[in-house]
């Protein structure tokens, strides 16, 4: 048994060695290992332990801990018997949202990608910090589907076991999948800060007094300050979630995620946009449009809309998006136009694999407040997209995937509150139309900036979305008594439209803290 | 107990608010208890011809001389004379280093034209690089405003006043202030603060700031080249400016919070400068309002809400641009209407006493609770109460004294 057990970590310490040199912060570190082993602290008669604790001092050790602890929160992986099924239900999807591309791209005559012109060219360059005039012409675009339309598509998941006999029942509920999510009390253990009433730190705590909440945050930023020195991935984790200072918001979420910025990165970026420079994608003109239909309207992030341009964009080329994804989605090989169809001339379409759906730039317009730079921005947004974001626009049986939290969204609230349940219902009102935007895009664009940067320290700090849908039930309990006077499908979107008021974390508590009943 | 108003301005926010009180709507020759007036209406009620005398249980929303920090050029006067007079007094305040106040300095180098011109002229050659910004003191909303580089441009603009035109021109006094070139950017953007401050009394200076300003964005990229000197649009906030450039945007109107721009300035620039900027602000704000309070005629009915116009540079550094006595109650945005509704909803808590009459007897000191979005800048009834040694809970802190 215990030969087993050594044989097994053997295995995976070959693994984490070989996906470590094929990283893109290998070389770095190596060098900097290199480096080490230069000096004279590192003697060759001892050098085993004197590198390592060489390592430690200059915080090498910290760095290698934090790459492995990177590699197992991307490698966790649940498997499911229904992989497969939900599997082939997004590669239909996937294969939908290609078909609608092609059609909208014969309707306007374009093609979906090509070289851009030489004066185009330097027209982007030259506006390239003021994108939001670059004159295009993106009037006829439309977005490719919006969450109402994912929403649709969940709701005709048949289910792998569902009876026939049930079938003629109205599309109305998720419960005929399979799938297994929490329930209240697996909430509780799983947010147990938060159901044990610690002290969080959070912007609503100034309302209670004034002096506890200026003491508090002058404690959470030593701490905090102490943890970035020591460099260390999981304790940030961990710090979380005690709530973050806004001033640290920044480093310790990029450390948490291994976001940091070194000269790879800038040059990554560069090569991005390069990218962007050099080909015309349609797929541009979607994304241009998106940004302006959402964060140029929005008063809450109007004045990034430039950043946003360059962020989104160069999120489309970035290969490594396609190359990480945990189930890949289903692709497009491209020709440029006007060129032979040589493997030369054509490319993945797009390069990220990602196509936006409306609204897809709220997942990264919230980073515009904790980031000056657009390099830092887009490292960390990437970050949080291939961890989490992908899995809430894609088909998955993952217990992170929408297909799970929508599930957990309608149990919850048929569980803790039937009478409001059983009022939808007979109202013949779906609350899952309301709630499916907040959920898709993490109620970003729906939820102020600071209450919503609250509640992403959360899923960073459990290492979990399944927060999303239970803020999303609390939110609807808290109006139900206005929810019981409506009976239209507008009108419940009327009660539940303005979020400004919303304040996360006691919110939250309150939920989870409240004794079962 | 009725409680009547009266209101000479057609803002729904301002009837809204009054009606949701259960007050009636009278006329102005009718017995009015709270009267929100335009400055001209409040001018004339004030003066001695009218000979209306008001009573007990009469408030209105101006004070008779508010243009002292309205204009332009009161105000910059006002400041420099409250300034000579703390250093005069050997006050620390007033310190100077380099010649400039250390503590002081919040206005632009500013000075009244025609008056002022040799003096300004002394101060150009000091460093002729700069850019100035004309004014006219009476106007608003960005009106007949210019920028300059050159000494021959104001020349040449003031040869052309002396057209035939003379007598109307020369009515009109400019102030003439040093360009704040390296304002702060966001998103490329310039920006200027516009922030409330409500003010009870003046002697004893009473004042309080709302706590939910905005921000007002240039919808087009900042540019300081000499070629983009002319372009409004690059160079002045003022919505009613902005409203006609092409790129206006009438769902967010150009205005971010001032809520989501602290949480921006804390995120990237981290949370210390960014307690200093909003300390200095209270700070420019209350010895702007000390500035004017020896020579505001005060009187018991009276309180005013004033617009602060700030700009930031990009070392953090408030800037008083002008201060309005009667700041837009228009909304241009759903969140702007919100805004102005609290705002006045919280001006009405707290001129009004606990009874719900207004009574210029009453102390005016009002409930925490009554404070609303309302912070106490300072309230010298209390400051002088803790200075006696009372067991006084003041919440002032003592940096304003």
């Amino acid at each position: 048994m215990e030969e087993l057990k050594d044989k097994n970590i053997h295995q995976t310490t070959i693994k984490i060695c070989e996906d470590l040199k094929n990283s893109s912060q290998y070389k770095s570190l190596f060098e900097d290992i290199q480096k080490l082993v230069a000096t004279p602290s590192v003697k060759i008669e001892d050098f085993k332990s004197t590198l390592l604790k060489c390592m430690q001092e200059n915080g090498l050790e910290a760095e290698l801990k934090n790459n492995i602890y990177r590699w197992v929160k991307m490698k966790r992986k649940e498997s499911s018997s229904y992989d497969s099924f939900f599997r082939k239900s997004q590669i239909h999807w996937d294969k939908r949202i290609h078909k609608s591309l092609n059609s909208m791209c014969s309707e306007l005559g374009i093609s979906l990608a090509k070289l851009r012109g030489n004066s185009e060219k330097e027209e982007l360059l030259n506006k390239w910090n003021e994108l939001s005039n670059f004159e295009t012409d993106i009037h006829k675009y439309r977005p490719v589907y919006a969450p109402k339309d994912f929403l649709e598509v969940l709701l005709n998941l048949k289910g792998p076991k569902r009876d026939k006999s049930k079938c003629d029942n109205q599309r109305w509920e998720f419960a005929q999948l399979p799938l297994r999510v929490k329930n209240l009390s697996e909430l509780r253990n799983l947010y147990l800060e938060i159901s044990r009433g610690e002290q969080i730190l959070n912007s609503n705590t100034m309302l209670s007094t004034n002096q506890n909440f200026v003491q508090l945050e002058a404690e959470r930023i030593l701490l905090g300050e102490k943890i970035l020195m020591k460099n260390y991935a999981p304790l940030a984790q961990e710090y979380l979630k005690k709530g973050c200072p806004k001033c640290l918001r920044a480093r310790i979420w990029a450390l948490l995620l291994g976001a940091e910025i070194k000269s790879y990165q800038i040059s990554y970026f560069d090569f991005l946009k390069q990218n962007v420079l050099q080909y015309d994608l349609m797929i541009d003109k979607l994304i241009i449009k998106d940004i302006n239909l959402t964060a140029s309207n929005d008063d809450q992030y109007f004045v990034f809309e430039d950043v946003l341009y360059q962020v989104m964009l160069c999120f489309s080329r970035d290969s490594e998006i396609l190359k990480y994804l945990p189930n890949q989605p289903a692709f497009m090989q491209v020709a440029f136009k006007g060129k032979p169809n040589t493997p030369e001339n054509t490319i993945v379409f797009p390069p990220s694999g990602v196509i936006p759906f409306h609204g897809f730039t709220m997942y990264a317009a919230p980073f515009c407040y904790l980031f000056n730079n657009s390099v830092e921005l887009y490292f960390v947004f990437r970050a949080f997209y291939l961890r989490y974001w992908h899995r809430l626009h894609r088909v998955c049986a993952s217990s992170q995937g929408i297909v799970s939290l929508c599930l957990q969204f309608e149990r919850l609230l048929q569980c803790y509150e039937p009478n409001l349940w059983n009022h939808f219902k007979k109202c013949r009102i779906y609350p899952l139309r309301v709630v499916i935007k907040w959920i898709m895009r993490a109620f970003s664009g729906h939820l102020p900036p600071e209450q919503l940067l609250t509640l992403w320290d959360i899923i960073l700090a459990y290492d979990s979305l399944e927060i999303i849908p239970l803020l999303a039930v609390v939110i609807v309990i808290f109006r139900k008594e206005n929810l019981m006077k409506v009976n239209t499908l507008a009108n419940v979107e009327a009660v539940l439209a303005d979020l400004s008021s919303i304040a996360v974390v006691p919110l939250l508590q309150m939920a989870l803290m409240k004794e079962e009943g | 107990m009725r409680v009547s108003y009266c209101t000479d301005l057609d803002k729904s926010v301002v009837v809204a608010n009054c009606e949701k009180r259960g007050w009636v709507q009278v006329g102005p020759e009718e017995d009015w208890n709270i009267y929100w007036a335009g400055t001209q209406t409040c001018r004339s009620l004030f003066s001695v011809d009218s000979g209306y005398r008001m009573n007990d249980n009469q408030l209105i929303n101006h004070f008779p001389n508010h243009y002292e920090i309205s204009r332009k050029d009161l105000l910059v006067k006002n400041i420099k004379r409250y300034r000579r007079d703390l250093e005069k007094e050997g006050n620390i305040m007033a310190e100077r280093g380099d010649s400039k106040y250390l503590h002081l300095d919040f206005i632009p180098v500013t000075f009244v034209l025609p008056a002022d011109y040799n003096m300004f002229v002394e101060e150009y050659r000091k460093s002729p690089q700069s850019t100035w910004i004309m004014k006219p003191c009476g106007r608003s909303q960005g009106s007949g405003i210019f920028l300059i580089n050159k000494l021959s441009k104001l020349k040449r603009w003031s040869r052309e006043s002396k057209t035939p035109f003379q007598q109307q021109l020369n009515k009109e006094s400019y102030v003439i202030s040093k360009y704040i070139d390296n304002p702060l950017l966001i998103g490329g953007k310039k920006f200027d603060l516009r922030l409330y401050v409500l003010v009870t009394s003046f002697r004893p200076l009473k004042a309080y700031q709302f706590k939910l300003g905005f921000c007002r964005f240039c919808t087009v990229k900042y540019d300081s080249s000499v070629a983009e000197l002319d372009n409004m649009y690059v160079h002045l906030t003022n919505v009613s400016v902005q409203k006609h450039g092409g790129e206006y945007n009438s769902l967010h109107g150009g205005k971010l919070s001032v809520q989501n721009l602290r949480l921006y300035l804390e995120g990237t620039r981290g949370k210390k400068v960014t307690e200093t900027l909003f300390d200095q602000i209270s700070w420019l704000i209350i010895h702007c309002l000390k500035a004017i309070a020896p020579v505001i005629a005060t009187d018991r009915h009276c309180f005013e809400c004033y617009g602060y116009d700030i700009i930031i540079d990009n070392k953090l550094k408030p800037w008083l641009i002008e201060v309005n006595a009667s700041p837009s109650l228009t909304s241009t945005t759903a969140n702007d209407r919100i805004l102005k509704h609290k705002l006045l909803d919280n001006i009405f808590n707290i001129v009004v006493p606990p009874s719900g009459m207004p009574d210029v007897r009453w102390n005016k000191i009002p409930s925490s609770e009554a404070l609303g979005d309302f912070e106490l800048l300072i309230d010298e009834d209390l400051v002088n109460a803790s200075e006696n040694g009372e067991n006084s809970s003041a919440r002032n802190n003592s940096k304003w004294k």
